[in-house]
């Protein structure tokens, strides 16, 4: 039963940065149509640059309070963001109008590009921050020892969750935002900026990768190769829900970390297989995913 | 003084002519109507002056000023709106959502990105008013997929007349309703335009509704035009009546 409770918990912790990743990709896939292979790896991005803010305050010794180091994981995510806006109008707006072929290749370009450049600016190691962890304390849970951190990161997860779902259906850009989503044209020809909502859409996208990452890294240091993990991951998350569905990722999220949280516990060797196979069968079911439209 | 004018506008697709060095001009609160076969350019014209298509030659001037090279955007924000021969709305939106998007629209940059849809009174109310105006405000929280045919031709002119535009276009706005509702849509229309709040130039081919509702019409044929005077004038002549009838029998 104790188990059960802290397996849960660390299902809702993964299903958080999942649904981060995956919601970021949904997001701009459904607003501009484009597959961002490169999403994987700004949400590395996310990671390396927060732990890097977090070592240097450390370093720094600027009273190193955890409070500090907590704001320094949104100014991570901003600064991914902030490469998104300036990705979207130089990389990918000359490319709506091809074929999907070259937007694939023009993401996993991006992401060949992203990934060498963490490795030339941050080196092969690992990059830890789990100062921000121990500087929360151990709570119990049914008896069972739990970081806080780990209740903060779910949280966080569920926070943004709401944050994105209230800004996509309850404010005004929202309103901009679907409405581009469902007929670019249409929308221009009803005089709103375009290209404004793309950039912003693809920011905030990057946005909710980079705050993934930010989180992450506490308790699992940014290493090369995090990103790619991610993405084949986030793309299991988005097939089950569906592209471009917030609930989609949300409930993508939940049922690929549930499974894979079961799986590393009671069926480790086939615990990715197990994963493809549910992809596969909702494919072949629902081939838009749980929530997705055609 | 004319509010709307085009010089010598031109358009060519290859070879053809679609719109052949028209003169055309819309006077302040007028209800226009541009009639004339498939194929007359009636479309392509409107296209030219809402800025959907550029001009091979000529200009267009509205209030005096030239505005040839003014995109979408800038001729919304100078008054010019329209609707499409194929019904325009987001399917996925509510019909309150369709109305508040010309709003924002229209406001441009200014206001603030993140306002709370729901919270934004201002834009609420005037999008409601609008919606009542076309009797569509109980349906404010259907899709807009959701509607009738002749409701979404009304919330289609509703979302135009929303850009709070000097001068409306409106391109086919009862193909394809029921008599009762073209009715009802021309009778909107025609209300707004003589309430004095705005001028428009419809392209209709329903040629009862044409001499019904109309103050002015003008005949276009092959890219130019044939005929431009007032309903008595256009029903007595003869080579409208031709050209018209020629086009009502295929082939």
């Amino acid at each position: 039963m104790e188990i059960l409770a802290i397996q849960i918990l660390n299902s809702l912790f993964y299903a958080s940065v999942l649904f981060l990743i995956a919601a970021g990709l949904s997001l701009i896939f459904g607003v501009m149509n484009i597959v961002n292979l490169a999403h994987g790896s700004l949400y590395a991005l996310g990671a390396y640059i927060t732990a890097w803010l977090i070592g240097r305050a450390i370093a720094g010794g600027s009273g190193a309070s955890a409070i500090w180091l907590f704001l320094l994981m949104p100014i991570g995510a901003l600064a991914v963001a902030l490469v998104g806006a300036v990705i979207e109008p130089t990389l990918l707006r000359p490319l709506y109008r091809r074929a999907e072929e070259y937007q694939l290749l023009v993401t996993f370009g991006l992401l060949l590009i992203l990934e060498d450049v963490m490795r030339f600016v941050w080196g092969g190691l690992p990059l830890t921050a789990d100062t921000v962890v121990d500087a929360l304390p151990i709570v119990r849970i049914l008896g069972q020892l739990y970081p806080a951190y780990n209740l903060v990161v779910i949280g966080i997860g569920g926070i943004a969750a709401l944050g994105l779902w209230a800004f996509v259906y309850r404010t005004r850009f929202g309103v901009m935002l679907r409405a581009t989503s469902q007929d670019r044209r249409m929308a221009s020809a009803l005089g709103l900026d375009v290209g404004r909502v793309y950039i912003l859409a693809f920011a905030i996208g990057c946005f909710m990768a980079g705050l993934g990452g930010a989180i992450v890294v506490p308790s699992q240091a940014a290493v090369l190769g995090m990103g790619v993990d991610a993405l084949v991951l986030a793309f299991v998350v988005v097939v089950v829900g569906g592209l471009g569905s917030l609930k989609g990722a949300l409930v993508g999220a939940l049922i690929v970390s549930f499974v894979r949280t079961a799986g590393i516990q009671f069926f480790p060797e086939v615990e990715l297989a197990v994963l493809y196979l549910i992809a596969g069968i909702v494919l072949l079911v629902r081939p838009t995913g749980l929530f997705g439209t055609a | 003084m004319a509010l709307l004018q085009t010089v010598n506008l031109t358009k060519r697709f290859g070879d053809f002519r679609a719109v052949n060095s028209v003169n055309f001009t819309v006077n302040q609160g007028e209800f226009l109507s541009l009639v004339g076969s498939n194929g007359a350019g009636k479309t392509t014209l409107v296209n030219l002056i809402s800025a959907q298509l550029w001009p091979d030659t000529g200009q267009v001037l509205f209030e005096g000023r030239d505005i040839t090279q003014a995109t979408v955007f800038q001729r919304i924000r100078a008054g010019i709106a329209r609707s499409f021969q194929l019904v325009n709305l987001f399917d996925r939106l509510t019909v309150l959502d369709n109305v508040s998007l010309a709003i924002f629209s229209r406001e441009g940059k200014a206001r603030n990105l993140a306002t709370l849809a729901e919270g934004d009174r201002e834009v609420r109310t005037e999008a409601m008013d609008v919606l009542g105006l076309f009797g569509l405000d109980t349906k404010r929280r259907l899709l807009a997929g959701g509607l009738a045919q002749g409701e979404r031709k009304l919330l289609d002119v509703a979302v135009a007349y929303a850009l709070r535009p000097k001068i409306l276009f409106l391109d086919e706005p009862t193909s394809g309703v029921g008599t009762r509702d073209k009715a009802q849509i021309m009778d909107t229309i025609s209300a707004v335009v003589r309430a004095g709040t705005v001028t428009a130039v419809v392209i209709e081919h329903d040629m009862d509704i044409v001499f019904k509702y109309s103050d002015r019409i003008v005949v276009m044929h092959e890219g130019a035009f044939l005929a431009d005077g007032l309903p008595a004038e256009i029903r007595v002549n003869k080579e409208v009546a031709t050209v018209l009838l020629g086009a009502a029998v295929p082939g």
